[in-house]
């Protein structure tokens, strides 16, 4: 890929830690091409931050040897790159058919009207943000959803109830 | 991710090889062919073509048109648009032309009900999105989505919901404009900025439906080439902002010509309408600039029009009572073309008498043409002016795709004409020597030496005798006795010699005002007055003097130049 | 007759998925027995003679894809894991991945092993947190004891295998869909020819197969190819996880040969319907992409052919089932939104016609349909159908042609209606 970017090969900021930014210069030469070190290190960089601001895809870019909108691309390309900061609980819940089918909506509804934000948004205090996502393979156990990176089987509105009363005193 | 059309061949069936499908049972009258190509029959009509060939390819060589959107022969193949898929026989889907390899015996359809049932198909999806901004886009006339409606759509979209909604004014670029809801995300854009230019400012971002060009945040389309994308974009989504609403496209008439911004000569287009230039766009050209020219260079035209103009002769009294019959003001407050050269032939006759030929000099702009360069020789020669100086205009590097720190158009025409390269040096030791009044006559063809900071407009005036010969209202002409106004960029024809020995012939777009007349036509004059002998009568006479006399374009004429020029063997 | 357990055999045993415990039932013996005794030809004629067909959606025979492989050796060849499991209805490849990593570790060293592959790289989905996590240990494991990297078990074939996780995209599980993605580009699947086997990862020689087709092979080599093909039916062999969810009294996994009856996995395995008072309606049998089956036709075979007669697909094998109270406008709306958030967005007839379908579904199902919208619909998917460059095309246009076609009156019906009649109790 081309160059042409503005943090490309400088170390103008650094917008992550040392050990993040080690890590990631560790993923340059673990695939046998420097490009596939793209996807697990916007993932080392979410994991630390959250979220991924242009600061961070520009010095991600430069990492790599990318331009930064062949970053930009692909950031917005998956939907688990978050391009604004998310609750520090980001609840997601599965709309596919089967989840739907038992219910997955009703459990939705529940948590919209329990933290009053609506899918995408995150609540005032930031604790909070919710999700529509699409099937996350665990049919199972529908209706399903992800807290962070926690799998939960909302099978019902009272357990989304409590489920909001753990994260609320933090288990 | 389920993929129910991977081919499922008998165990024993060879791999799929990348060169398509297995060939057809021996039709009649495939043509024979060498070791390296194929034959094949595409609309019943036999072809060959070289292996490698991609059908879409191998159909236009026989005027077999496949329609299409994101193939560009000077970028990768993304196949993306669907608009070129043909039938294949013995292939039970379609196939996209763009992508698939000839194959010998192959059988291609590309009329029949089926293909035109999917071409209906196809516009029909790219249009439910678009915009019906037809009346205010600047591609109407040039519009592929227009073209293949008329030939290949349905006449009427079934479509009745909302469309998506982009951004239609995006300030992509300092000089490019782009418009999110009539993008086709044909991706002809970022191939480019990846590919030619590298330089990698634009992507999709987002996916399904919602895909869309885009920069990195806060970062522009900003390289120097970046008026290609504007060329290349199949629709109005990228426009060029010089010319956003400035012509309808169907008045527009292309003359073909070569770039004057540098020394590469790009092979270009001028649309002229109303004796105006609206617009300089790449003319493909493999010897010399591929499908692409820079951006400096599609302004070309714009000094012409923008700078004030020497629309007539002047004539200013010389120092010392020098000068012709008539007097200081040599015929009068509105001299005619003969009347002012009569006088510059006196007055630089007059210096030399005074001071001897070797106080006289002459400024020969690499701008000039050929023709204009030859004639200048033979005139000065005549006038016994020895001393030709030609000025350098360099501007930043040479770059690793089309632009030349060299930023005239026939330096290598100059060197060739025995005229000297562009020399900074001597260019200096002039200036040093007129400072000096060492020198005491000069002629300048179409240079500004006062207005470039070559010479000091004070030096100039202490010459006795300076005539200059240009389009421009310039300081130099401030401090001419003579001016002669001749035509610019565009007005009058003649050939360039590009950096590479590549010679190739430019065209008269618009009519000069005034009383200019091309530089050729003056210094022909000129010559006269010093007994210069020959017709010269045209451009194309001149050239052929040129290859009659110079042996390094022996053989050469403008009928052997045609559209894309011609290597000057002795180059 | 009882059915032996082989792919979930190991599933319900405490800490299954730790090496000790996979070791302790017999694993990595039949890998011990091949590096020894069988050539890697030998290894790869063994697959194939199996008929084992690939277990991602397609249900091409693995082997037969492995002798696509260029006899050259002028670039390494590489295998790549498919674990992006995203087809809805799908959870078979996380339930290995979970519970019996090194079954399926085992397999992909064998594999490796028969292609001359040195490198091998798993790709999962990103949203699999602790299937990531797992199988990242269950490598770990491998290193340090042996079955992985230089000179395995002293046999001179040497193996890495790289984690890859993905970013949320369903389109990553097409096969070259996930090359892109793992080159670290958006996930636009590649044009073809030319193949993976010719031209794949970084341009080199690529085979891609599925978690639960790999898992496969360890039991091929330990007990035959011949074996393999006494189990399910001609052409369709092995044992099979299936996947049934939706309204089903036990939804989850059930291991089966290929071939089983689906009434019988619906009722025998998976507890029959949810609710005694509401029938059967509808049933996809394998993922969300292949056509829909309205009651009537739900007594068939669960394997790639017999259900490819009954003009269907095995597909992923994850069945979703639908009772009476489901609104099938309401379900192919569902399905058609999921569809085109997952559109990778390349080409134009799914670019615009997956957000099409979304459009004219709306409007039914809120009451704003007009007589012709089904016909519509149908003559979309045509236009979508087998014009793409990938299968998502198919997979798009099959439901909404399938669900359409079965249940013409219910559409017409919505059609004529200001509000959906099935309310509430739909899938809304």
């Amino acid at each position: 890929m081309s160059g042409g970017g503005a943090a490309q090969g400088s170390s103008a900021t650094v917008p992550v830690s040392p050990e993040t930014d080690r890590r990631i210069d560790a993923l340059l030469t673990r695939y046998p091409r420097r490009s596939s070190a793209l996807l697990p290190a916007l993932h080392l960089v979410q994991d630390e931050k959250g979220w991924i601001s242009d600061e961070s895809m520009a010095y991600v870019a430069g990492k790599i040897g990318v331009s930064p909108a062949f970053v930009a691309g692909v950031v917005s390309f998956y939907t688990m790159y978050h391009r604004r900061p998310v609750g520090k609980h980001h609840i997601q819940v599965c709309r596919t058919l089967s989840c739907m089918l038992r219910g997955g909506r009703d459990v939705m509804n529940r948590l919209r009207s329990r933290l009053g934000i609506e899918p995408g948004q995150v609540t005032t205090d930031g604790r909070f943000s919710l999700e529509w996502v699409e099937c996350l393979g665990a049919c199972d156990t529908a209706p399903c959803a992800q807290v962070n990176d926690e799998d939960v089987a909302l099978l019902d509105p009272a357990q989304a109830d409590a489920l909001i009363e753990r994260l609320r005193q933090g288990r | 991710m389920p993929e129910p059309n991977v081919p499922v061949p008998a165990p024993e069936a060879p791999p799929p090889a990348a060169a398509g499908p297995a060939p057809a049972p021996p039709q009649p009258a495939l043509p024979p062919c060498g070791p390296d190509e194929v034959a094949l029959l595409i609309d019943g009509r036999p072809v060959v073509a070289k292996k490698g060939t991609t059908v879409l390819q191998a159909a236009g060589t026989i005027g077999v048109v496949v329609p299409h959107y994101c193939y560009h022969p000077g970028l990768s193949v993304a196949g993306n648009c669907r608009m070129c898929l043909v039938e294949i026989e013995k292939v039970p889907k379609l196939q996209i032309g763009c992508a698939t390899q000839v194959a010998q015996g192959m059988v291609v359809k590309t009329t029949t009900d089926r293909v035109k049932d999917t071409r209906e198909g196809i516009m029909e999806f790219l249009l439910i999105n678009h915009p019906l901004d037809c009346p205010i886009c600047d591609q109407a006339g040039e519009c592929r989505l227009q073209q293949y409606s008329a030939e290949y759509g349905k006449g009427r979209s079934r479509f009745v919901e909302e469309k998506i909604h982009h951004d239609k004014r995006v300030p992509i670029g300092a000089r490019v404009t782009f418009d999110g809801e009539r993008c086709i995300k044909c991706t002809r854009c970022v191939r480019f900025c990846d590919e030619v230019s590298r330089t990698g400012e634009l992507t999709l971002v987002d996916r399904g439906g919602h895909a869309i060009i885009d920069t990195f945040p806060g970062m522009a389309l900003d390289n120097a080439y970046s008026g290609n994308t504007v060329d290349i974009c199949p629709v109005g989504a990228l426009t060029w902002k010089p010319f956003r609403f400035a012509a309808r496209v169907w008045f527009l008439k292309n003359v073909p010509s070569v770039c004057g911004a540098c020394a590469r000569g790009c092979s270009v287009d001028l649309a002229t309408y109303q004796n105006r230039v609206h617009r300089i766009t790449p003319r493909h050209n493999p010897e010399v600039n591929g499908w692409w020219m820079c951006d400096f260079g599609r302004q070309t035209y714009a000094p012409v029009q923008d700078m004030p103009r020497l629309a007539r002769p002047i004539v200013r009294p010389a120092p010392g009572g020098a000068g012709g019959p008539g007097g200081t003001a040599g015929g009068g407050a509105a001299p005619s073309m003969g009347e002012a050269i009569d006088q510059a032939a006196a007055i630089l006759r007059a210096a030399a008498t005074r001071h001897g030929a070797g106080a006289l000099a002459a400024l020969v702009s690499a701008r000039l043409t050929l023709e204009e360069m030859h004639l200048a020789k033979k005139a000065l020669a005549a006038a016994g002016i020895a001393r030709l100086v030609v000025p350098p205009h360099e501007e930043g590097q040479d770059d690793d795709l089309l632009i030349r720190k060299d930023r005239t158009p026939n330096g290598r025409g100059a060197g060739l004409l025995g005229l000297g390269a562009p020399d900074a040096a001597a260019v200096a030791a002039l200036a040093a020597d007129v400072a000096a009044r060492k020198v005491r006559g000069l002629v300048i063809l179409g240079e500004d030496p006062a207005g470039d900071g070559l010479i000091r407009a004070e030096a100039l005036r202490t010459l006795d005798a300076l005539v200059v010969v240009d389009w421009r209202a310039s300081a130099t002409v401030e401090a001419a006795h003579v001016a002669l106004p001749s035509c610019g960029y565009g007005e009058s024809e003649g050939v360039y010699v590009n950096c590479t020995g590549h010679a190739q012939r430019t065209r008269a777009a618009v009519r000069p005002g005034g009383l200019a007349v091309p530089v050729w036509s003056i210094l022909r004059e000129i010559g006269r007055r010093f007994g210069l002998g020959g017709a010269h009568s045209s451009a194309p006479a001149i050239f052929d003097d040129i290859a009659a006399t110079v042996p390094a374009f022996a053989g050469m004429s403008y009928r052997a130049l045609g559209e894309a020029g011609a290597p000057v063997k002795g180059a | 007759m009882a059915y032996e357990k082989l792919l979930t055999r190991n599933i319900h045993r405490d800490n299954s998925h730790t090496i000790d415990v996979y070791l302790a039932n017999g694993g990595y013996q039949a890998l011990r027995r091949v590096l020894k005794e069988v050539s890697p030809e030998r290894m790869l004629e063994e697959v194939k003679t199996s008929g084992l067909r690939g277990r991602g959606g397609a249900g091409f025979p693995a082997g037969v894809k492995w002798s696509f492989l260029p006899k050259t050796r002028d670039k390494p060849r590489y295998l790549c894991v498919n674990a992006d499991e995203s087809e809805p209805g799908t959870f078979k490849d996380r339930l290995l991945i979970e519970k019996d990593p090194h079954l399926v570790l085992e397999g992909i060293i064998l594999s490796a092993y028969a292609i001359d592959c040195h490198t091998a790289f798993f790709y999962i989905r990103g949203e699999f947190h602790r299937g990531y996590r797992v199988f990242q240990k269950a490598i770990d494991e491998a290193y340090a004891r042996g079955f992985l990297g230089r000179n395995i078990l002293g046999s001179g074939y040497s193996l890495d295998v790289l984690t890859y996780r993905g970013a949320g995209a369903y389109i990553c599980g097409e096969e070259t869909a996930l090359l892109e993605s793992l080159e670290g580009k958006r996930g636009l699947p590649r044009l073809k020819p030319p193949f993976p086997a010719i031209v794949g990862l970084y341009g080199c020689p690529t085979i891609i197969n599925n978690v639960e087709t790999l898992a496969n092979v360890p039991y091929i080599a330990e007990r035959g190819a011949a074996w393999f093909a006494g189990i399910g039916r001609p052409k369709n062999t092995g044992p099979k996880l299936f996947c049934l969810s939706g309204h089903v009294k036990r939804p989850g996994v059930y291991e089966a040969p290929l071939g089983i009856p689906f009434m019988e996995l619906l009722n025998e395995h998976a507890g029959g319907m949810l609710h005694p008072d509401r029938p059967l309606k509808a049933a996809v049998p394998g993922g969300s992409s292949m056509k829909v089956l309205p009651a009537p036709r739900c007594d068939v075979l669960l394997d790639f052919d017999s259900l490819a007669a009954a003009g269907t697909s095995l597909g992923s094998a994850g069945g979703m089932v639908m009772d009476s109270s489901t609104c099938m406008v309401g379900a192919l709306l569902n399905l058609a939104e999921f569809y085109a958030h997952e559109s990778c967005g390349q080409c134009t007839p799914c670019r615009e016609g997956t957000g099409w379908f979304v459009k004219i579904l709306r409007r039914l199902e809120m009451g704003e349909g007009r007589p012709e919208d089904p016909d519509l619909l149908l003559d979309v998917a045509r236009r979508v159908e087998g014009n793409t460059i990938c299968p998502f095309g198919e997979a798009v246009a099959w439901p909404v042609s399938s669900y359409v076609t079965e249940f013409r009156s219910e559409f017409d019906d919505h059609a004529t209606r200001k509000a959906c009649p099935f309310g509430a109790a739909s899938v809304r």
